[in-house]
């Protein structure tokens, strides 16, 4: 019907139908032309942010991956039960010791009582410290 | 320098250095981008035959190529202009139909209806135009204006046939695909439209 090989002669009303229609295209204006450049850069850019494969995905993903398992595994083991424990430990025998000191004092113990007016200025001075807060220790 | 396994051809393989995949992704978006440029100046006028607004042409041009680079840019680039032209009418018949359905609703606007203050500033006054609102600068002589309102009075299937085929040079096969129809209907369709045509504008031209 209309199928036409390349070359072969056209008839006249599509030929000059097709001739003003890329006439019409060939004098789009500068706007136009334009704005349809600027359109068509944004459909790539936004077909290539979603279009990034998921193998390239990957090349970024893995030293990150191999970054997080070290710093999960450091923590783990610094961070373990064993060691919370034995921290643990030593703060209780610390405060074991404060409590006697303090029980020795409560009971009157001298040379107790003679360190605390040794550094009477000292305690002061501290426990002023420790209710103002952070500030006041600089 | 690649080489082949040339005993067995069964099994032919690549033996030469693999493109990268980043590589590959941005050649086949280099050739998109050539495609598209080369594409979008008849595209965008093919959708103002359709839509008469500039504005919404080209927002019709840019959601077929947005649509055409995220989901089909991988597909062989033979495939993307019927693949293009068949998102780009698709989103020409949608606007068509809400603007369809907007009249039926303002004509259905008590406001509308009720008021006769309102006659004058309904916006369909404005929409449904018969003079199209073409610019000047978009104008290549009466002619092609006089080949613009024919066209819109064709029905949409035969326009499309007419445009896909005539203005931008796809055969039956990739028209048929365009359209989403046989290569009967797009022949069918084609004829009636240079037929209608040629007896609107044959005393014309």
């Amino acid at each position: 019907m209309n199928e036409q090989l390349p070359g072969e002669p056209r008839d006249s009303f599509e030929e000059r139908s097709r001739a003003l229609f890329h006439e019409s295209v060939d004098g789009l204006d500068f706007a136009l032309r334009s704005r349809l450049t600027q359109a068509r850069n944004a459909a790539l850019e936004a077909a290539a942010a979603r279009r990034t494969p998921w193998f390239s995905r990957i090349g970024v993903l893995a030293p990150a991956g191999v970054t997080a398992a070290a710093v999960l595994g450091a923590f783990l083991w610094l961070g373990s039960p064993l060691s919370q424990h034995a921290v643990t430990v030593a703060d209780g025998q610390s405060n074991l010791e404060d409590l006697e000191l303090v029980a020795s004092a409560d009971e009157g113990s001298g040379d107790a009582m003679d360190m605390l007016q040794d550094d009477i200025e000292f305690y002061d001075w501290a426990e002023k410290a420790a209710n103002s807060g952070p500030a006041a220790s600089s | 320098m690649p080489r082949f396994d040339t005993l067995n051809p069964a099994r032919m393989v690549w033996d030469g250095p693999a493109p990268a995949p980043e590589e590959a992704v941005l050649e086949y978006t280099r050739e998109l981008e050539k495609f598209l440029a080369e594409i979008e100046r008849r595209a965008f006028r093919m959708a103002q035959v359709g839509l008469r607004d500039p504005d919404d042409a080209l927002d019709a041009v840019q959601d077929a190529m947005l649509k055409l680079a995220r989901n089909y840019a991988s597909r062989p680039s033979a495939e993307w202009r019927p693949l293009f032209y068949r998102i780009l009418e698709n989103g020409i018949r949608d606007m068509q139909r809400r603007r369809s359905v907007r009249k039926r609703i303002m004509t259905w606007l008590p406001s509308a209806k009720e008021d006769p203050d309102h006659e004058a500033q309904d916006p369909l006054d404005n929409v449904a135009d018969s003079a199209p609102p073409i610019p000047e600068v978009l104008m290549q002589g009466q002619a092609m204006q006089q080949l613009e309102v024919s066209l819109r009075a064709l029905p949409a299937r035969q326009r499309e046939a007419f445009m896909l085929r005539n203005f931008e040079g796809l055969d039956v096969a990739e028209t048929a695909r365009a359209m989403g129809c046989s290569q009967g209907s797009v022949k069918t369709h084609y004829s009636r439209a240079v037929h209608a045509l040629r007896e609107q504008l044959g005393e014309v031209w």
